[in-house]
């Protein structure tokens, strides 16, 4: 028999707790603290999202939009501008009965909205919500993903999700899905190239790939991404559009012509699943604009050691209101999207595939040349 | 200690999936287990501190090679009947995974007299010290392996020309962009 | 602590989340049986032929070079972050690189393999 030491339940207790206490196991702690926050903030994005989809197109054809749904508990009576009914569609998705069509391909049907969901929580763990701060001793990192690849971490993960248009437009032995999945297949992956190529610069100004990093170094807003790269801010936008599936490029749902695309049969809880999907990734595409070219949790006007200082030298606060920052420029990228959606029309294919590769990645390539360059003559 | 038991767990995964991508009888089912075995020898090459390689494995294997493979699947028109289930039973499965990795295990422990778990010249103390992995893969391309990645560049020169003659071989160079014949999107390949 | 311990605890969460959503549309949801028409893949009017026809080769041409050239950006990622140190010589060095690319996309463009018709 091995020698197992003796299980006494005193002694495993306090060796829990040493380890607890120690920086390894605050740190630890501070994992999953960071992943419950991130988890929970991402399972928001969606449901007010859809709100948004609905009021803001309202609001521009000058409409109500939805505005019923709303609190009615004794005294408390509210409509909440209709916020509730995204929490009404949820509930209402999820006990729909789910209808397979026939001939569809089971496993590869069930598995689709996986890599949706998996792929879209991973990328969003990469985002830095604020800078590091020092709890009992330890210091920590306000990202739960810090790996020493930087963001191209979030470039991996995020290739991965082709696979969920893929694999749900072959599986649902419908024309239009397929169709649907080969548009949006074929488009992300045109438009992935110039979005690698647009964030090179960034890499050559910063000089690092981490992106708390690019952050700390964009402490004043003229010295932000945005100003120092302009080039790269658009085809970033552009690609950002064009990587979520999303107007002027909603080819795969497109959906006067493919009915709804790839997902076409898709129907409760799964739908929900890819529709989580599609809304964390552009969540997650709207902090990664935000925090490469608009600085992230920095406010702008004041270095962070600064706004530490005016917050009673309290860390945490800073983080808190740094966080804010981020929250408010990733929700006007947000509110860009649905705004792009209901002002632009939508693009043909072949228009689609020629500004991907005859306009954006040479654009993409010169603009890492002309970075370079000048870049090299200021600091060589 | 958690490092072997990750390794291991890696490593039967790797197999089990490798079996399975052969196993498989439908092409997509493969490809998709295909992405999963990619993604696990991501995880070997993390778990060897190669943070980088890790990164690339996945963007370019299982994020772009395999979806090239999943869009010649689709171009391929199977007939559904032929690719239901699977070539092995999964009895069959457990025999070859157990053969495959004992057999690894007795070939490793014969001729290395078992694994070492040594750890080579570039540990995370020294590539710590060289600005990170990233930074440190970097360096040693653009300076020791020069020659090498400056023919990358004409090997992937080669790729473009040639995937360009086989993909439009029987048509004529178009200069204007119209290109002779009007196909519609889905029956070009007839 | 392992920087992989959080990428392993997102994988986990993600992986399981998706398998629940997916899971609850199969086992919450009513299982009403319906005619066999309900179970047809959606179309109006005639039914679809051919749902996982062949596709056209531009796909497979697209495809190709993505991988091309997400080769090329990885590669000028490591030189990116090694430029400071490069210096000049890493300039060069990533100019011949992209202009022998560049050769290749050239003729890309010039055999119209970019067109969709």
């Amino acid at each position: 028999m091995m020698g197992l030491p003796e299980l006494n339940p005193t002694v495993v207790l306090n060796g829990v707790i040493n380890y607890l206490s120690s920086p390894a196991g605050i740190e630890l702690i501070a994992t999953f603290l960071k992943f419950l926050f991130v988890f929970v903030l991402v399972l928001q994005v969606p449901p007010i999202m859809v709100w948004a989809e609905r009021r803001a197109p309202a609001f521009m054809q000058r409409r109500k939009g939805p505005n019923r749904v709303g609190i009615d508990i004794g005294p408390l009576k509210s409509r909440l501008y209709g916020l509730f009914q995204s929490l009404a569609d949820t509930v209402k998705l999820i006990w729909k009965q789910e209808v397979m069509p026939d001939g569809a391909n089971k496993v590869m049907y069930h598995l689709a909205p996986v890599f949706a969901v998996f792929a879209a929580i991973m990328i969003a763990c990469a985002i830095p919500f604020g800078n590091d701060i020092t709890a009992f001793g330890t210091k920590i990192p306000l990202s739960v993903i810090r790996l020493d690849v930087g963001f191209l971490f979030i470039f991996a993960i995020s290739s991965l999700g082709v696979y969920t248009v893929t694999l749900a437009g072959w599986s649902s032995n419908n024309k239009y899905s397929l169709l649907g999945a080969l548009r949006a297949s074929a488009q992300m992956i045109s438009y992935e190239i110039p979005l690698g190529l647009s964030l090179l610069p960034i890499v050559l100004i910063y000089g690092t790939l981490d992106l708390n990093e690019i952050v700390i170094e964009q402490t004043y807003f003229w010295q932000w991404g945005f100003i120092k790269a302009p080039v790269s801010f658009l085809i970033f936008l552009i690609c950002m559009f064009a990587e979520t599936n999303r107007a002027p490029f909603d080819l795969a749902e497109g959906e006067s012509e493919l009915v709804a695309g790839f997902h076409t049969e898709y129907n409760s809880a799964k739908f929900a699943a890819i529709f989580l999907g599609e809304y964390v990734s552009m969540f997650v595409l709207s902090c990664l604009a935000s925090t490469i070219f608009f600085g992230g949790w920095q406010v702008g006007f004041i270095s962070h050691e600064q706004l530490v200082n005016l917050l009673f030298g309290s860390e945490a606060l800073a983080a808190f209101v740094g966080f804010n920052a981020l929250l408010l420029k990733a929700a006007f990228f947000m509110w860009f999207y649905v705004w792009v959606r209901w002002t632009l029309p939508r693009f043909r294919y072949d228009q689609l595939m020629s500004l991907g590769w005859k306009f954006m990645l040479p654009l993409g390539l010169a603009n890492i040349l002309v970075t370079a360059l000048v870049v090299a003559f200021l600091k060589f | 200690m958690t490092e072997l038991l990750v390794f291991h767990a890696l490593a039967g995964l790797i197999t089990l999936c490798s079996i399975m991508v052969v196993a498989s009888r439908n092409p997509v089912t493969s490809a998709v287990f295909l992405v999963v075995d990619l993604f696990c020898v991501a995880g070997l090459y993390a778990q060897m501190d190669a943070h980088f390689v890790a990164a690339i494995q996945v963007l370019v294997y299982a994020g772009a090679i395999v979806v090239l493979f999943m869009f010649v699947i689709m171009l391929l028109n199977l007939e559904p009947e032929t690719m239901q289930g699977f070539r092995v039973s999964a009895p069959e499965v457990g025999i070859l995974l157990v053969t495959i990795v004992g057999f690894i295990g007795v070939a490793v422990t014969m001729v290395l007299g078992g694994p070492s778990g040594a750890n080579g010249g570039m540990t995370p103390e020294v590539i710590e010290q060289a600005g990170g992995n990233t930074f440190a893969v970097g360096m040693v391309l653009f300076t020791r392996y020069l020659w090498p990645f400056e023919l990358a560049s004409i090997l992937i020169l080669l790729a473009i020309v040639a995937s360009v003659v086989i993909a439009k071989k029987d048509k004529p160079a178009a200069k204007d962009g119209a290109v002779a014949g009007k196909r519609s999107l889905t029956n070009g390949a007839r | 602590m392992n920087p992989y311990v959080p990428v392993i605890l997102a994988l986990v969460v993600g992986v399981t989340l998706g398998l629940i959503l997916s899971g609850m549309a199969t086992f919450i949801g009513p299982k009403k049986v319906y005619k066999k028409v309900k179970y047809e893949p959606y179309e109006c009017g005639v039914p679809t032929v051919g749902s996982r026809d062949k596709m056209s080769v531009k796909f497979y041409l697209t495809a190709i070079l993505f991988i091309l050239f997400d080769i090329e950006t990885v590669f000028l990622y490591l030189w990116a972050t090694t430029f400071k140190q490069l210096g000049w010589f890493g300039v060069v060095e990533i100019l011949v690189f992209l202009l022998i690319l560049v050769a290749g996309y050239v003729y890309v463009v010039k055999r119209g393999a970019l067109e969709w018709d």
